[in-house]
């Protein structure tokens, strides 16, 4: 028992001491000036590619947008549903096509009643 | 795969998708009253056709149908019919959302009744997950201040209780290294005892799970949530909750202890003295504070705890008498705990249901809860207060009510059981409840009506009522034929 937890112990200091290691490692190449030290305002920017952001990035979200969260959610399960049925097609045959097509009923009733409670328009 | 066996799941589902399919084209709401009830006399009735056959475990031992499954589905389904009828008038005061309301009680229903058959930890997980989601929105149906404080304390503190029996069932699965109940039991067994007790991952984790379930069937020290919950959610979800969820608690409690834990002796031994534990705990904490409440569903939430104080003996019983059986009168004796756990628990949905729905008849009218507000029912509503007087003795255990043969039966079980100073523990509590259940009977029968006014109800309450009333009367009389289906579905499935 303690000689299994032992192990956990010596991988734990396994993993201190590479992590300080990695961070100590360029710090000694600067000292030793083998890093060479150019600033630049695009390498000193926080991202290097894509868009400056205009304004603070902190704004309000409108609420409504949680109903479209909230119906993309019952979409992405029914995909990650699919995805398995559909590698195992063949093998699975016909019972699990109907099974399949019941799941996708019953998300469909899911859209259907978000469409008829009108969560889909914008007011 | 065997298909037949799951029929009662698939319909109450099938039914449940109709409700909602329905309340987006249909005008006339009633209907889908009509509809659920249809559903469930279906699920109930599959389930009854559906005793004494031989059966197996489907879903690849996921689920278990065996006696003790059909029994909880029938019972559940019973609930949810009663609990649907009884809400009659009280939806019109949800303004929208009334077939949301039917689709979310039979999708509860549905999860109870998967609880009652689950067989591994994960189907476990997955089915007391979809009731109690069910019922977090179910709680905060009326979207009134304390319906929407009560919807969020319930859903904080129960994602903290899943978030610890989950724990536990890591722990268990990390010793173990099964989910199956079975497999788990086999794998306790061929372990070295000096090994299990050098390992406190597995006591720890079956700890854990004790307090996860205790959340559910709301034993003390887990009850922080019931009296809030239970004032602010709307009536009819608060007679749900304090009979079916506490069932379905029990049910998964019995199903998770006998199979997975009840090998060897001195572990079951050991739960079972947890349960003792907290079934003094549970009794003393809730009957003493249902005395000073003022509103009659909070001293109804308190009295449900302790009727799971109650209920917990049974649990001690069935953790003492789990010896290796010899002789055919020790094999009786091991499943009397069940057996009494089971009585009592289908006495106690009748009764509570009772009480609960002369609850609802008459605050409906009254708009208030409050025990002084009952002053002069006897007069006013004769029939409510009548049944409701009933429930109440058969509460407190006193003949001719089912809760008198619940507690006879589980409290003759736990002497026979060596369990004597907890019998006493629990009879003292007892004569401790009377007070408050009869306060509430002399505020009806012998105090000044503020006014003359009758209180009317509705035929679909007043029929509910009626059956609820007639089952504590039959099974105060005639406790027999209950008892031995009880009996029958205590010798749960073995794997």
């Amino acid at each position: 028992m303690l000689a299994s937890y032992g192990l956990i112990g010596l991988f734990f200091v396994v993993v201190l001491v590479f992590s300080l290691t990695m961070v100590v490692i360029p710090i000694i190449l600067r000292f030793l000036k083998i890093v060479p030290s150019h600033p630049n305002p695009v390498k000193n920017s926080t991202f290097e590619c894509g868009m400056e952001t205009i304004g603070k990035t902190w704004v309000q979200f409108n609420f409504r947008y949680y109903f479209y969260a909230l119906v993309f959610l019952a979409l992405d399960v029914l995909v990650i549903f699919l995805y398995p049925w559909a590698v195992q097609l063949r093998a699975l045959g016909t019972f699990s096509l109907w099974v399949v097509l019941i799941l996708v009923f019953i998300v469909f009733i899911g859209y259907l009643y978000a469409w008829q409670k009108k969560v889909l328009e914008w007011k | 795969m065997n298909l037949d066996l799951f029929i009662p799941e698939i319909t109450l589902a099938a039914f449940a998708v109709l409700v909602i399919l329905l309340d987006l084209f249909v005008r006339q709401k009633s209907l889908l009253r009509s509809v659920s009830l249809a559903g469930l006399i279906i699920a109930g009735g599959v389930s009854v056709a559906m005793w004494g056959g031989d059966y197996l475990p489907i879903f690849n031992n996921m689920l278990a149908v065996d006696e003790f499954a059909l029994f909880f589905k029938l019972l559940f389904a019973g609930i949810a019919f009663l609990v649907i009828l009884a809400s009659a008038d009280y939806v019109n005061k949800f303004e929208r959302f009334q077939g949301e309301y039917y689709a979310l009680i039979l999708l509860a229903t549905l999860g109870m009744m998967l609880m009652a058959a689950t067989a591994d930890l994960i189907s476990l997980y997955v089915s007391l997950e979809l009731t109690s989601i069910s019922l977090y929105v179910l709680v905060g149906f009326l979207k009134d201040k304390k319906s929407t404080e009560a919807s969020l304390k319930y859903l904080l503190l129960g994602a903290i209780a899943s978030a610890v029996l989950l724990y536990g069932m890591a722990l268990v699965f990390g010793v173990t290294g099964e989910t199956q109940l079975g497999a788990i039991a086999s794998s306790i067994r061929s372990m070295a005892p000096v090994a299990v007790l050098d390992s406190p991952a597995l006591i720890i984790g079956i700890v854990l799970m004790i307090a996860g379930f205790g959340f559910k069937i709301a034993a003390v020290p887990f009850q922080m949530w019931v009296p809030d919950v239970y004032e602010g959610a709307p009536t009819p979800v608060t007679a749900y909750l304090s009979v079916g969820s506490k069932a379905a608690g029990f049910a998964i409690i019995l199903r998770i202890f006998f199979s997975a834990f009840g090998t060897p002796f001195w572990l079951s031994e050991n739960w079972g003295m947890i349960f003792a534990g907290l079934a003094v705990i549970s009794m003393v904490v809730g009957n003493v504070t249902a005395i000073p409440q003022a509103n009659i569903k909070r001293m109804l939430g308190y009295s449900s705890i302790a009727q799971a104080g109650y209920l917990m003996v049974g649990l001690a019983v069935m953790g003492v008498s789990m010896l290796p059986s010899s002789g055919s009168a020790l094999a009786f004796s091991r499943f009397q705990g069940q057996a009494g756990v089971i009585f009592f628990l289908a006495s106690y949905a009748l009764t509570n249901l009772g009480a609960f729905i002369a609850v609802i008849a008459i605050s409906n009218k009254l708009d208030s809860d409050l025990i002084a507000d009952y002053s002069g029912m006897g007069k006013r509503a004769p029939l409510l207060a009548l049944g409701l007087t009933l429930c109440l003795i058969s509460l407190i255990g006193m003949p001719p009510a089912a809760g008198f043969m619940a507690k006879f039966y589980l409290f003759s079980a736990a002497v026979q059981n060596d369990l004597l100073w907890l019998v006493i523990i629990a009879v003292i509590n007892s004569v401790i409840s009377a007070y408050y259940y009869l306060r509430v009977v002399k505020v009806m029968w012998f105090g000044e009506a503020a006014s003359a006014e009758k209180v009317p109800s509705s035929g679909a309450p007043r029929f509910a009522l009626f059956v609820c009333c007639l089952g504590v009367l039959l099974l105060g009389i005639i406790p027999g034929l209950l008892m031995r289906l009880a009996e029958v579905a205590g010798r749960m499935f073995g794997f």
